[in-house]
């Protein structure tokens, strides 16, 4: 290794040639953000911890052919996204709606007035509220978003991980976003909605 | 009052308030083109509907990233079930 701090890349080829510390560096790195992944998902703790091991057990096994020399976040999610898949017979992440993007929008608070940018950005600061809005969307909206926005992925690297192509991504990325911010200002007391 | 769908008509900065909201995403994300970067702000300042919600909606982002984006550990007992679960793949 060549630093103090070593790369993804550096730890899984050190696990590749046997050395287990190395491996638990990586799993310590990026178990919490596997497990936000999964449970985020699944909603159920058996479930997340289930495919939370499948995935470390795959990067082990696979930690000599991965590619995660811009980080390894692309490489876990894709991992725990088909073990996702097998457990659920795919019915985790299939449904995706045909709201237009005007309605999301409206939803949103779009054009909408009396709802004051100060008003919303008040309690997008509760993270409470926040984190209650993510978990009110879409399975494949909040996994996008988690993706992107939360783990930092490239756009590139999302709509890899998720099997899509990527004006695909960021179209379902900024349906993600509206609705976030709709799921916020459904939060807000009703009389600063109007 | 404007309606959304008055809204969706309105045109400014040679842009309607609805291109300006399918854009919103890209603009934030720094994707889009200079032209079409400048055309979203010109219409976004002689627009207060959408100067307003795209202020919010940067703002959600801002917030998502600020306060979200550093997940927490696995609870311990999960942990150790998966440290150990790995011990078992090497040994087994």
């Amino acid at each position: 290794m060549t630093s103090d701090t070593p790369t993804d890349h550096e730890l899984l080829t050190a696990a590749a040639g046997g050395d287990a510390a190395a491996f638990e560096v990586f799993v310590v790195r990026h178990r919490g953000a596997v497990y936000r992944y999964v449970h985020s998902l699944t909603k159920n703790v058996t479930d997340a911890e289930d495919v939370l091991q499948q995935t470390f057990l795959a990067a082990w096994r696979a930690a000599a052919d991965a590619r995660v020399e811009h980080g390894a976040r692309p490489f876990l999610f894709t991992i725990a996204r088909h073990a996702l898949h097998r457990l659920h017979r795919s019915h985790v992440l299939i449904t995706e709606d045909t709201v237009s993007l005007e309605e999301l929008g409206s939803r949103a608070g779009f054009a909408a007035p009396h709802v004051t940018a100060e008003r919303l950005a008040q309690a997008v600061e509760e993270r409470a509220i926040l984190a209650a809005a993510i978990e009110d969307l879409p399975p494949l909206e909040r996994e996008v978003l988690q993706m992107r926005d939360l783990d930092g992925l490239s756009g590139d690297q999302v709509a890899a991980a998720l099997g899509i192509g990527l004006e695909a991504m960021k179209s379902r990325l900024h349906r993600a976003r509206l609705r976030l911010v709709a799921e916020v200002r459904r939060r807000v007391p009703t009389e600063d909605c109007l | 009052m404007n309606t959304p769908q008055d809204n969706t008509r309105q045109e400014n900065g040679g842009l309607r308030c609805s291109e300006v909201l399918a854009d919103l995403s890209a603009y934030c994300d720094g994707e889009l083109s200079g032209s079409r970067r400048a055309a979203i702000e010109a219409h976004v300042r002689a627009c207060p509907d959408c100067a307003r919600f795209g202020g919010a909606f940067a703002a959600t982002l801002r917030a998502l990233r600020e306060q979200l984006s550093a997940p927490a550990d696995v609870p311990a007992d999960v942990a150790a079930r998966l440290a150990a679960a790995l011990r078992r793949s090497r040994t087994g």
